[in-house]
């Protein structure tokens, strides 16, 4: 498989670091976001993180330069319409993501591969608004943040995905420091939804809110599961709001299934406003 | 079954059957006798580290019996047991540990019914360092412990994902070290645990709360139990 050129679809954390991943593959990049400003904001932060790593004698000066010239920020219209791969970062929204794919696949060539870097939403519902020939190139890339460092790439086929494009894809990630894995459109993927009870199993051990025991689980999580941290300062860092988000969603999306049910003391975190670190308060107290 | 215990650990007991993951080392250090011999034991010791695999009624039960029998403090592996309802009723039980599930680093968790009982404690530092593992200490016992119960519950989670073939075993492994920083695949982790230990650990939960979220995978089950 050969891929130039990329589009990414929104320049948020994700996008951003999609974009920058691509860029350091030394392929043309093209940034979009609705938010003309805000692409041009994000493609300020991705150079001065090439020269962080240039500083920090990661990269040579002249991959810096090559990168650089390697990435722009575009307008929608102003796409290449023969990017081998379009990939769409934007916020949750599933009748936003469904008219951005509806939108380019009038506009753009009818080999581009068409790829959501959704965490949360069916592939196959969302191929729904492309043309049927489009379907078997429309599949799920779901990066990891950040998604320069994270090596996993879940490769989603939906019920109308090309198995031979999913394959190629894997192939060329592999091929280029990613670990990409095969799954099928199911919630949560692989990792949001196996990695739902680390959380949820955390949550019924603590019952309700005692700094001592979120103390005492992340330490036997950390010292003796030997994860890099335990579920509640994890929890606090991704952002209590986010995290049961994803777990109301992965919920719903199983039809109300017990072993994915979000915990009380979650949902009173959020109605505190004590969502974590970027609150200054959450299971436990940043402030100082 | 009896072995030549090479160090100077006679005056304890250790309860534990040749399936337990540190029983090759145990053997090299303490007297080890199965649930059977340990209840039918005349010899005299000083402590007992009982490391049966039992839940809690079992486990109760094996305790009464073996309190008829000795005098000796007991600790015990609690780890398929409803810990608080245990110490409550069981009181030669002066601490619980948990060795039954595998750490990756070598750590198992306990908990002293009375947090001053230094002499308890001071047993389990010199059994930890025995056997090469560190401790980690913590207060609320509560259910099945910290860790086995999470890791039970994520082990249990990747076998629904393969039943239902979401990806294959290797897919699901690489995907949680790599996107999420596990230190293992669910996986393989279930397989260095034993996934009869995950699955006896899930219905005890099942059993005491009553709660579906801890109903067990049928491709666990399956795997479980083949060897049978």
């Amino acid at each position: 498989m050969k891929i130039n050129t990329v589009v990414v679809i929104g320049a948020g954390t994700m996008g951003q670091g999609i974009a920058q991943w691509f860029a350091q593959q030394n392929l043309i990049v093209e940034m979009v976001d609705q938010n003309f400003e805000f692409a041009l904001m994000s493609l300020d932060r991705i150079h001065q993180s090439f020269d962080k790593l240039q500083a920090a004698g990661k990269l040579s000066s002249s991959d810096v330069t090559i990168f650089k010239k390697n990435l722009s920020v575009k307008k929608l219209d102003g796409i290449d319409g023969n990017a081998d791969l379009v990939i769409e970062a934007i916020i949750e929204d599933l009748d936003v993501k469904k008219k951005i794919f509806k939108d380019l696949d009038m506009t753009m060539s009818k080999y581009t591969i068409f790829a959501s870097n959704t965490s949360s939403f069916s592939i196959t519902q969302m191929a729904q608004s492309v043309s049927s020939e489009r379907k078997q190139n429309f599949l799920g890339l779901h990066f990891f943040n950040p998604a320069t460092i994270m090596k996993l790439v879940e490769v989603i086929n939906g019920l109308e995905t090309n198995p031979e494009i999913s394959s190629s894809l894997i192939e060329w990630f592999n091929d280029r420091s990613k670990v990409a894995c095969l799954c099928s459109d199911s919630p949560g993927f692989i990792v949001n939804r196996i990695a739902r009870n680390f959380y949820g199993e955390a949550l019924r051990a603590a019952e309700t809110f005692d700094e001592v025991k979120f103390r005492e689980i992340d330490k036997v999580m950390r010292e003796v599961g030997g994860f890099k941290m335990g579920p509640f300062e994890l929890m606090d860092l991704i952002g209590i709001d986010v995290n049961y988000s994803v777990t109301d969603s992965v919920y719903r999306a199983f039809f109300d299934e017990a072993r994915f049910k979000p915990h009380r003391l979650q949902k009173d975190m959020v109605a505190a406003g004590r969502l974590g670190k970027k609150t200054g308060k959450g299971f436990y107290n940043y402030e100082t | 079954m009896k072995h030549n215990v090479q160090s100077n650990h006679n005056n304890i007991m250790v309860v534990a059957h040749p399936d337990h993951p540190l029983y090759m080392e145990l053997i090299q250090h303490y007297n080890v006798r199965t649930i059977d011999e340990a209840v039918n034991s005349f010899d005299t010791y000083e402590l007992i580290i009982d490391l049966s695999a039992l839940r809690t009624q079992k486990k109760f039960l094996f305790l009464k019996e073996l309190a008829k029998t000795t005098k000796a403090d007991i600790i015990s592996d609690l780890t398929l047991c409803w810990g608080e309802w245990i110490l409550k009723y069981s009181p030669q039980v002066k601490a619980s540990v948990s060795t039954l599930f595998y750490s990756p680093t070598n750590a198992f968790e306990y908990s002293l019914r009375d947090s001053s009982d230094l002499l308890t404690e001071k047993h389990i530092a010199n059994f930890a360092k025995t056997i090469n593992q560190e401790m980690i200490n913590h207060k609320n016992l509560g259910l099945c412990f910290h860790y086995p119960r999470t890791i039970a519950m994520i082990v249990n989670e990747a076998y629904f994902a393969l039943g239902e073939k979401l990806a294959t075993a290797t897919a699901i492994d690489l995907a949680m070290k790599n996107g999420v920083n596990y230190p293992l695949g669910p996986i393989e982790w279930g397989e260095k645990i034993g996934l009869q230990n995950i699955a006896q650990l899930l219905e005890e939960l099942s059993t005491i709360t009553r709660d579906e979220r801890y109903k067990l995978s049928t491709e666990l089950k399956l795997q479980a139990f083949k060897y049978l």
